[in-house]
């Protein structure tokens, strides 16, 4: 029972962290039909950001914890939502008419870029760092279980997070012109919906989420490494394919349900954990093969 | 289409092959950067002013692929001559060539047929465990090399129905996934060697061994040269291959494919059965190349086999112009053998391949070559 | 009831719905061998819907069609094909970074031998297959255009328009089918352009005697001229059939076309 519960646990943040990466893949998918595959580097970078927040503050003699959260959280936010409008700038926006292979290529590209720069760049980059523990370490005991307050913090943070984007889309203003634009972009631009502006804040948001789930990332493993970002680039992205890209519920159920197939094969293959990522990722292939564009499918039409 | 004599055929080849090889012996000679800058630059120079004047395709046209293929393959055949006690020289030959060989069926799929494979790697890896578990037995070692190419196209063939079913970035993401999911599998699994790998012995083709040195024609040959000679007959063997499929019904059929899969198949183009043949036979070529490749260098480990490795075959294919031959095979070179000639970018190579690649997609999205049109096959002057 | 021989397409209750919207409805068509039937409607009547439910494209949701004594409905594009019904596009759908000839090829491709032995290994036989390939894609396109037929191996995209509608013919006829399908072949075409594309067409009837063509058209003046008969959808229901002097004066038809009470 309590194992149950660690699993649950452990789960539900997981599938917090993958939705949150997988809503950027979903929205940018919906704005402009492409997937922006250094999405999962833009964590690792928003991870990286906030260490290097925090390593300021500590010179600069910012030693309470609180604050310390704060700023690196913001940092880490502000900095990626600039770094995904600039991506969407340069890479995507250029590649607006291309085939979507193009523009599949290109960001995968420079998500290695990206990558790279962390690694070569980054003091110490290729070694994992260790990430400071910022939130309190309080924990209640429950029989085996052992329920940490750190890790309930981050979950109602991020449900928030999540919460707060789909209030966004559909209550204010901008959400409204994000969804006119995902949903006819020509329409939406005879409207008098600055096109690009849209994209490029939308871009803003997705990475923002991504930092937040970077800092997340952190948080929860108590280190960050340069190459991490990739393997939740492409979870982030099965996730929203599951769900089907361009779906905002879609998004989130499949981060949670990636995160279930993980934490099912962990559980289902006792003797090696390390084979939940195989389970999940056959499990992942086989339900494309059965619904190719999701469970919560994309509608493709062709006009002949 | 052939108006020139057999003689000037072979003169325009020997020409080519002749101006190819001394580049490719000053760029591996040097042990100075500067002089290996140079070089390029020289070689950017003359093939870009080639290209511009016409006077390239012009004498490649002239001479006839099969004629350029075989001087090509004296070229080659003269630089291992030349490096003959030189293993490291040695070794980024061949390197060089079966990494050709693997972007060649890379190729086949992506550039032909339109089948996106991002775990490249991943396949050349099968057949690289492929040989270092058959060589174990005692099967004959020509055996094995076809048996590598034959189980990767087998491991491959589990993509085929995911694959059939999705297009674009979906079919992308299966392969990528499968990528990932191949190279944990290694690194777990006890049976495969874990994360330590696997060791293998050397080439052996009827008692003769690759490993070993020898005294040739009064020259000490390390035994580099022979897997260098071996990787020269595989490459050459699958650019004729890659080169007879495209010119000819089957390039047609995967060009219809590839460009427009309605309209093929209403002309009776059968999708699947020429997706199915491309990734196949592209799995195959890999597959072959990454069993050679291990039985040269010895032993074989997960972590060779990484998504970033996939990536670095791809932006070769990029670079070089998606569709174009020649330019893939120098693209191969320059990625294999720039980081080991100028030190200093041998760390930032990631770095400098994927921007490359971006400024490419980004700037001439037709690629660095146009790709052009398919050249008539038929035998009468049109 | 016609016998069965004169009779080369038989379609019944053709009903094709996406979603919500019925794109065609209980459609009742025949064909007689070697007649060319032109297909009228406004916008949206259907009539391209049903070229994609006749050669595959979409299964039809309700009825049959019967090609020369077979059923057709729900089979596959390629079988259809190679049943002997070929099309055009009204949307040009041509390989632009192929030849003139590569494209012809691929309208050819099931008289084509695509062994893997025969295309790598026997390249003098694969030759000869391609000079015979050549020699009948320049007698297609010379009956369109000598030289466009010259141009047989260059790449489509220095290729004008109009060209690239005959090609598109073209490639539609080398597989010698026994129905083709066009739609809308005049499409972007001047008057003149039009004229001398029906006389070609016409020429190409004549020298394929069996060969019968449903022709989709906007133009009013080509469908008097070349069709012996004419059916009028409208909204995925056959309004009516006869000549076009017959369909023409229909009231019906008058009020769908020309919006008149």
């Amino acid at each position: 029972m309590d194992l149950l519960a660690q699993y649950v646990m452990n789960g539900v943040m997981l599938g917090l962290m993958y939705a949150l990466v997988a809503l950027g893949f979903t929205l940018f998918f919906g704005v402009l039909d492409v997937v922006q595959f250094a999405h999962g580097d833009v964590v690792t970078a928003g991870a990286f950001a906030g260490l290097a927040t925090y390593a300021g503050l500590v010179l600069a003699g910012v030693e309470s914890a609180v604050p310390q959260l704060v700023l690196v959280v913001i940092a880490a936010t502000l900095s990626m939502a600039v770094l995904g409008a600039v991506l969407g700038r340069v890479l995507v926006l250029p590649l607006k008419g291309a085939p979507p292979l193009n523009v599949l290529l290109a960001t995968l590209m420079g998500g290695t870029a990206l990558r790279e720069c962390i690694r070569l760049f980054y003091p110490g980059g290729s070694q994992p760092q260790r990430f400071p523990a910022l939130l309190p370490s309080a924990s209640w005991s429950m029989g085996h279980f052992t329920l940490r307050l750190d890790n309930v913090l981050m979950i109602v943070a991020g449900g928030v997070l999540v919460l707060g984007l789909s209030l966004v889309l559909r209550r204010t203003r901008l959400g409204l012109e994000i969804r006119a634009v995902a949903q006819d972009e020509e329409t939406a631009r005879t409207m008098g919906i600055d096109f690009r502006r849209v994209v490029l804040l939308t871009f803003a948001i997705g990475s923002a989420l991504a930092a937040f789930a970077g800092v997340m990332h952190g948080l929860y493993y108590n280190e960050i490494n340069f190459g991490s970002g990739l393997l939740l680039g492409v979870i982030g992205f099965s996730a929203a394919v599951l769900g089907g890209l361009g779906s905002f519920g879609g998004a989130v159920l499949g981060g949670f349900l990636f995160a279930g197939l993980q934490t099912l094969g962990a559980v289902a293959l006792p003797f090696a954990s390390a084979y939940k990522d195989v389970f999940a990722f056959t499990v992942v292939i086989l339900l494309m093969t059965w619904k190719p564009t999701g469970l919560i499918g994309e509608q493709l039409g062709e006009r002949v | 289409m052939r108006t020139a004599s057999a003689g000037t055929r072979a003169i325009s080849a020997l020409a080519l092959a002749a101006v190819a090889g001394l580049l490719l012996y000053g760029f591996l000679a040097t042990e100075s950067e500067k002089t290996v800058g140079l070089i390029l630059l020289a070689a950017v120079v003359a093939v870009a002013g080639g290209l511009r004047s016409g006077v390239l395709p012009r004498l490649v046209h002239a001479a006839g692929a099969g004629p350029v293929l075989g001087a090509l393959g004296l070229s080659m055949l003269a630089l291992i001559i030349t490096f003959h006690d030189d293993p490291f020289v040695l070794l980024l030959m061949a390197r060089a060539l079966l990494v050709l060989v693997a972007c060649l069926g890379l190729h086949v799929q992506l550039a032909d047929a339109g089948v996106p494979n991002f775990a490249g790697a991943a396949f050349f890896g099968v057949g690289g465990y492929t040989a270092a578990v058959l060589g174990r037995s005692d099967l004959p070692h020509l055996l094995i090399l076809l048996a590598s190419g034959a189980v990767a196209a087998a491991v491959g063939s589990l993509l085929l129905l995911p694959l059939l079913r999705t297009r674009g970035h979906y079919a992308a993401l299966i392969t990528i996934a499968f990528g990932l999911l191949f190279r944990t599998f290694l690194e777990v699994n006890d049976t495969l060697g874990g994360p330590q790998g696997l060791k293998l012995g050397g080439l052996r083709i009827l008692g003769w061994s690759f490993n070993d040195d020898r005294q040739l024609l009064g020259m000490d040959f390390s035994g580099y040269a022979f897997y260098c000679l071996a990787a020269v007959v595989l490459a050459l063997f699958a650019v004729a291959l890659v080169r007879r499929v495209e010119r000819s019904w089957i390039g047609v059929a995967l060009d219809a494919v590839r460009l427009d899969e309605t309209a093929a198949a209403c002309f009776g183009i059968s999708i699947g059965r020429w997706k199915i043949a491309a990734f196949t036979l592209g799995n195959a070529l890999i597959g072959v190349a990454g069993g050679l490749s291990a039985m040269m260098v010895g032993f074989i480990a997960p972590n060779n086999f990484t998504f970033q490795e996939s990536l670095v075959l791809v932006s070769i294919l990029l670079l070089g112009g998606l569709g174009n031959l020649a330019g893939l095979a120098v693209a191969a070179l320059l990625v294999i053998w720039l980081p080991e000639k100028l030190q200093p970018i041998q760390e930032f190579r990631y770095l400098l391949f994927s921007v490359l690649v971006v400024l490419v997609l980004v700037l001439r999205p037709a690629g660095l070559v146009r790709r052009t049109a398919r050249r008539p096959f038929g035998s009468v002057a049109w | 009831m016609v016998s069965g021989t004169a009779q080369l397409l038989v379609c019944r209750g053709l009903t094709r719905q996406f979603g919500g919207v019925v794109a065609l409805s209980g459609l009742d068509l025949e064909l007689r061998r070697g007649e060319l039937l032109g297909l009228i409607g406004p916008n949206g009547s259907g009539k391209t819907t049903f070229f994609n439910v006749l050669t595959g494209l979409f299964p039809p949701t309700r009825g049959e069609i019967v090609f020369d004594g077979a059923p057709l409905a729900g089979a596959r594009p390629q079988e259809i094909h190679r049943a002997g019904i070929t099309r055009t596009f009204q949307r040009s759908r041509l390989c632009l970074d192929l030849s003139i000839f590569d494209n012809l090829a691929i309208g050819a491709h099931q008289r084509l031998d695509h062994r893997m032995v025969f295309n790598v290994l026997r390249r003098h036989d694969l030759a000869r297959e391609a000079d015979a390939t050549a020699a009948a894609a320049t007698e297609l396109l010379e009956i369109f255009d000598p030289p466009l037929a010259r141009r047989l191996f260059e790449p489509m995209t220095g290729v004008a328009m109009i060209d690239r509608r005959r090609v598109e013919i073209c490639r539609a006829l080398m597989s010698r089918p026994r129905l083709l399908l066009l739609d809308e072949p005049s499409a972007g075409m001047t008057g003149e352009e039009t004229t001398r594309l029906m006389d070609d067409l016409l020429e190409v009837r004549r020298r394929f005697g069996d060969l019968t063509i449903v022709l989709i058209e906007h133009e009013m003046s080509v469908i008097q001229r070349v069709t012996e008969r004419c059916v009028v959808l409208n909204y995925g229901k056959k309004l009516c059939e006869g000549t076009f002097a017959e369909v023409s004066a229909d009231p019906e038809v008058r009020r769908a076309y020309l919006g008149l009470a």
